[in-house]
């Protein structure tokens, strides 16, 4: 090696002190991700005791908690616990922890922070067949769930196939998914137009999502899909920490490039589905919680579970400001909406200035 | 560990258009192969293909007898490896961890991160110099350092045979040159077979133990510099007529451009 370059930094440690080194860096690595993890979950936490709480009726923590192990003797209580509060904090977290890892599989996946499933054509595609259920063949409750789940799972695949050219890649998704979006909502705006005052109104709120619509039983198949996704996201977080490097780097590797995209792609749509299926699309979550968490991390792994984390904290902080901080109570998009639209703009303007474009 | 990496008939190509057509090779093991050819020869398409990045049209690559093709992914990805022409380095990620993801062959969904693989990265970090960069941002690097953790990372991956795209393409000359020193250190050390798709014809016939020189997917020429690096075989090539010198530092064959102007 020629003795003529010099690298700046800290002197190089003696031969025998490299994997010393090495492992030390890796502890280093660790421990931030340990700390921001927990962190978040001590966040996540405080956040749920918090809906649980709060609201017109004020109650005391240990009582709640009571409630929610079943040990509590108040009815009163566990009514407005039980009956009230805990769905809307479960429908929360489960929303939140599902647009948080999408967003941030699609984002790793692509390697861009604008592939976020609210603007690939996922959230509108949901929002377009739960619209037509509502005003085309009047379903409601549950029968809109499953609409919605059969359209984002239809856009998402319909995306993916369209963007397919023998492999896909994020550029093509990305302005295919715009495309398809786009296409969507200009449907789903001119059922709305034509539906009468009633319907309209019902289909709008779905389209602003809110997590105090979701039915029991979308939120138990939310849940169960959020249980089955943790193996299989254990298993595929490995090649997708190779297909960061880009594809032929993976290939090199030897990750099965095209069957590990597909798993993780199809387990995303999946979870996005759900997730709206559940609460509408509330929007921009699953754009900022992979760069919050990406922020926190810093170089750090870790960024599927952190990403879920804010995810989750995310919802659940917009939900309180949506139901209790706001002069009228409002569905919790409207709140994601006006937070993450600013964070949109900023992404937009200092990616293009970095050259990276969008 | 000794290998025969061939090709046999193959054509590649994207989509219908075919950019190699039925080219057969074979790669001497245990030394420096470089290729060479003009712009949109095929070049960079024969390296992706003998990687098995691309599907052949037609014929195989054999790796040992057996088409790879039918070889499992991370098999191949144990005996052979590639620095693509432009890796992306993830956001934030630091030379440690780029490092240390070479090990993903070696590692399975039980078994992660071993004192085996420690070890590896340690060796590739101290092969290429970059033991001191280990907690810094592959963002933060020059591109001269940062071409460096490529090839650390993949002699991290430690296979027998490893592949390189262009890997001189962002540096300047002295830098060329290091890397160039540093594959050569790698071949004759630890006798890894080594392919190399490079620009510069001088440096190509310096650093080559044997060369291919490549035109409109087919090869020329191929063998010792001293044989290939001809007025003949450049004039064919690259459509540069051309005297050719000896190195005065290598006594390999040096090609002196003639153009229009300042040729007396």
């Amino acid at each position: 090696m020629s003795a003529a370059t010099t690298y700046p930094g800290p002197a190089a440690p003696s031969p025998a002190d490299v994997p010393t080194a090495l492992a030390a860096h890796r502890r280093r690595l660790r421990r931030r991700t340990t700390a921001v993890v927990a962190a978040l979950c001590v966040v996540v936490v405080g956040l749920f005791a918090t809906m649980l709480t709060v609201g017109s009726y004020q109650l005391p923590l240990a009582d709640v908690v009571a409630s929610v192990l079943h040990v509590g003797d108040d009815p009163s209580v566990d009514f407005v616990v039980q009956g009230i509060r805990l769905p809307v904090a479960l429908a929360a977290l489960g929303v939140g922890l599902a647009l948080g890892l999408s967003g941030v599989v699609f984002q790793t996946l692509l390697a861009n922070p604008l592939a976020s499933p609210d603007f690939v054509g996922v959230s509108s595609g949901a929002s377009l067949f739960a619209a037509g259920a509502i005003i085309v063949v009047s379903l409601n409750g549950i029968a809109t769930s499953v609409a919605a789940l059969v359209g984002a799972l239809v856009s998402g695949l319909l995306v993916y196939a369209l963007a397919w050219r023998g492999g896909v890649t994020g550029y093509r998704f990305i302005l295919i998914g715009i495309g398809i979006s786009q296409f969507m909502l200009s449907i789903t705006a001119y059922l709305v137009a034509r539906a009468d005052i009633h319907d309209a109104r019902e289909a709008m709120t779905w389209i602003i999502g809110s997590v105090g619509m979701a039915d029991p039983g979308t939120l138990q198949a939310l849940f169960a899909v959020l249980l089955l996704s943790v193996p299989l996201l254990v298993l595929l977080a490995r090649p997708l920490r190779g297909l960061q490097l880009g594809d032929d780097s993976a290939a090199a590797l030897g990750v099965r490039v095209e069957a590990a995209r597909w798993g993780l792609m199809t387990l995303a749509i999946v979870l996005v589905a759900f997730a709206t299926a559940a609460a509408g699309p509330i929007m921009f979550v699953a754009l900022v919680a992979g760069p919050l968490a990406h922020r926190l991390l810093g170089s750090a792994p870790g960024a599927l579970l952190a990403s879920a984390l804010v995810g989750a904290a995310l919802v659940m902080m917009a939900e309180l400001v949506a139901a209790h901080l706001l002069p009228t109570a409002l569905p919790t998009g409207v709140v994601t909406g006006a937070v993450g639209a600013p964070y949109l703009l900023w992404l937009l303007v200092s990616a293009n200035r970095g050259g990276r474009g969008g | 560990m000794r290998h025969d990496l061939r090709a046999e008939g193959l054509s590649l190509g994207y989509d219908e258009r075919t950019v190699v057509s039925e080219l057969s090779v074979a790669v001497p093991d245990g030394a420096i192969t470089v290729i060479v050819g003009a712009n949109a020869c095929g070049k960079s398409t024969l390296l992706r293909g003998l990687a098995r990045l691309l599907k052949p049209q037609a014929g195989a690559v054999m790796l040992d007898g057996i088409s790879v093709t039918d070889m499992r992914s991370i098999e191949l990805a144990k005996v052979l490896g590639l620095l693509p022409q432009s890796p992306v380095a993830p956001d934030g990620i630091t030379v440690g961890d780029l490092v240390g993801r070479g090990r993903y062959p070696h590692q399975g969904w039980f078994r992660r991160w071993t004192a085996e693989d420690q070890a590896a990265v340690a060796a590739a970090l101290e092969a290429t110099d970059t033991v001191s960069l280990i907690d810094r941002r592959i963002q933060d690097l020059s591109g001269g350092q940062r071409q460096r953790i490529w090839v650390a990372m993949a002699l991290a991956q430690d296979t027998d045979l490893l592949l390189l795209d262009e890997p001189t393409t962002f540096l300047d000359i002295a830098h060329q040159v290091e890397l160039l020193d540093l594959l050569t250190d790698l071949n004759r050390e630890r006798g890894k077979t080594i392919v190399i798709v490079l620009h510069d014809l001088n440096l190509a016939s310096r650093y080559a133990d044997h060369l291919i020189a490549m035109k409109s997917g087919r090869i020329v020429a191929e063998g010792k510099p001293q044989g290939v690096v001809t007025p003949e075989v450049v004039r064919e090539v690259f459509g540069l007529a051309c005297e050719i010198v000896p190195d005065p530092v290598s006594g390999t064959p040096m090609v002196v451009p003639r153009g229009r102007h300042h040729g007396g």
